[in-house]
């Protein structure tokens, strides 16, 4: 039963790497480092407007405003940016599915996402209840403060799970060697300089 | 630039951290990027307050003194990690197209926000009452944030240069 869920799994994520997509973003020269930047402004935005919050809650930033009317005014951007976020980490990983899986660093960062999805839970179950009462004091109870600094903690390592994978994995090469013609400077001069592929590394 | 660049990958400090990068490197990137976190959301935040759409319970010049603070302490923590990866690996940052385009973006941000700031504190008044309803401020609000995120963007390509071909100053040796 294990045993099959393993192969399943296996087969699965090589099912990934060999999809028209992965395949398209391994084979294009700037499919991926497109995809890695958007991840980045993404995930910037996803830790500039949580930590403004986080900030609040801890009494540290923010402290005059109403609690409740800066969460709807600015969550919602995070979750969109969450979204972008997510949309281009699955797009990479499906390039090299199983290396990543394989990585011990992404391992940890899911493993801390998961934890985050948690720790925010915790936090609607306990301070989130009694917001009305602290939602204009200057800081949110003990339990908000330390949702809010371990969510703190969590992104960061997060941001430094999600660096480290690009040093501890290769990326994948492409099947066949770029068409010509795809480089940037190609869409301006109008014809392929001919430069071979230069090696692939996301650092 | 790039026999400085090759002479400053032979400097001690230089050598320290290509010695430690397995480590030193990825850490201090991710640093750079908690602080482009904080500067991209407090740009973000000040701006939807430009566009009506948060923080009105607030004036303008209120929000902007709030995120300031952040904003000015992200950009020295920015400039301070991203001297320490010129210094760890030269070569890499300074031979690029990206490094070049992304440090002209990062000055015209930088005086964008401070040429704000200081209009901001010294025409509180018309500021609020007319010129946030002004639709060219709110324009050159979505331009700013525009302009920070080809920053990031900017920022990632220098480990990809290649995708600027021939333009590209790595493609010349």
């Amino acid at each position: 039963m294990i045993l099959t869920g393993m192969i399943n799994l296996s087969a699965f994520l090589e099912s990934l790497e060999t999809s028209g997509l992965a395949t398209k973003i391994r084979d294009s020269l700037v499919l991926f480092p497109l995809l890695e930047s958007a991840h980045v402004f993404g995930l910037a935005l996803v830790f500039g407007t949580i930590a403004v919050i986080d900030l609040r809650l801890l009494g540290i930033a923010s402290t005059q405003r109403s609690f409740q009317r800066m969460a709807s005014e600015i969550l919602r951007w995070t979750w969109a940016a969450f979204a972008l976020t997510a949309l281009t980490g699955a797009l990479m990983f499906t390039t090299n599915a199983r290396v990543y899986y394989h990585n011990a660093f992404f391992r940890t960062k899911m493993l801390l996402l998961l934890l985050a999805g948690i720790n925010m839970l915790a936090f609607e179950l306990t301070a989130g209840r009694t917001v009305q009462i602290w939602n204009k004091a200057p800081s949110a109870p003990r339990a908000g403060k330390a949702a809010a600094a371990l969510s703190l903690a969590l992104w960061i390592a997060i941001i430094f799970m999600g660096r480290i994978i690009g040093f501890t994995t290769t990326r994948a090469a492409p099947s066949t060697p770029p068409p010509a013609g795809i480089n940037f400077d190609d869409f301006l001069q109008g014809a392929p300089n001919g430069t071979a592929n230069p090696l692939p590394r996301n650092k | 630039m790039k026999q400085f660049a090759e002479w400053l990958a032979t400097t001690l400090p230089s050598l320290f951290i290509q010695n430690h990068n397995r480590w030193l490197i990825p850490a201090i990137q991710s640093i750079h990027i908690v602080g482009i976190g904080v500067v991209l959301g407090s740009a973000f935040l000040i701006e939807l307050r430009i566009l009506g759409l948060a923080g009105m319970d607030q004036t303008l010049r209120d929000t902007a003194s709030r995120f300031d603070p952040w904003l000015k302490a992200a950009l020295w923590l920015m400039l301070a990690t991203g001297l320490l990866l010129v210094i760890g690996e030269p070569v890499r940052e300074l031979v690029t197209l990206s490094f070049w385009l992304k440090m002209s973006l990062v000055a015209l941000a930088t005086l964008i926000a401070a040429a704000f700031r200081f209009h901001v504190r010294k025409h509180e008044k018309q500021w609020e009452e007319t010129l946030v309803h002004r639709r060219s401020i709110k324009g050159l609000a979505v331009l700013t944030l525009l302009i920070w995120a080809c920053i990031i963007i900017l920022g990632r390509l220098i480990a990809y240069d290649h995708v600027w071909g021939s333009w590209s100053p790595a493609s010349k040796h």
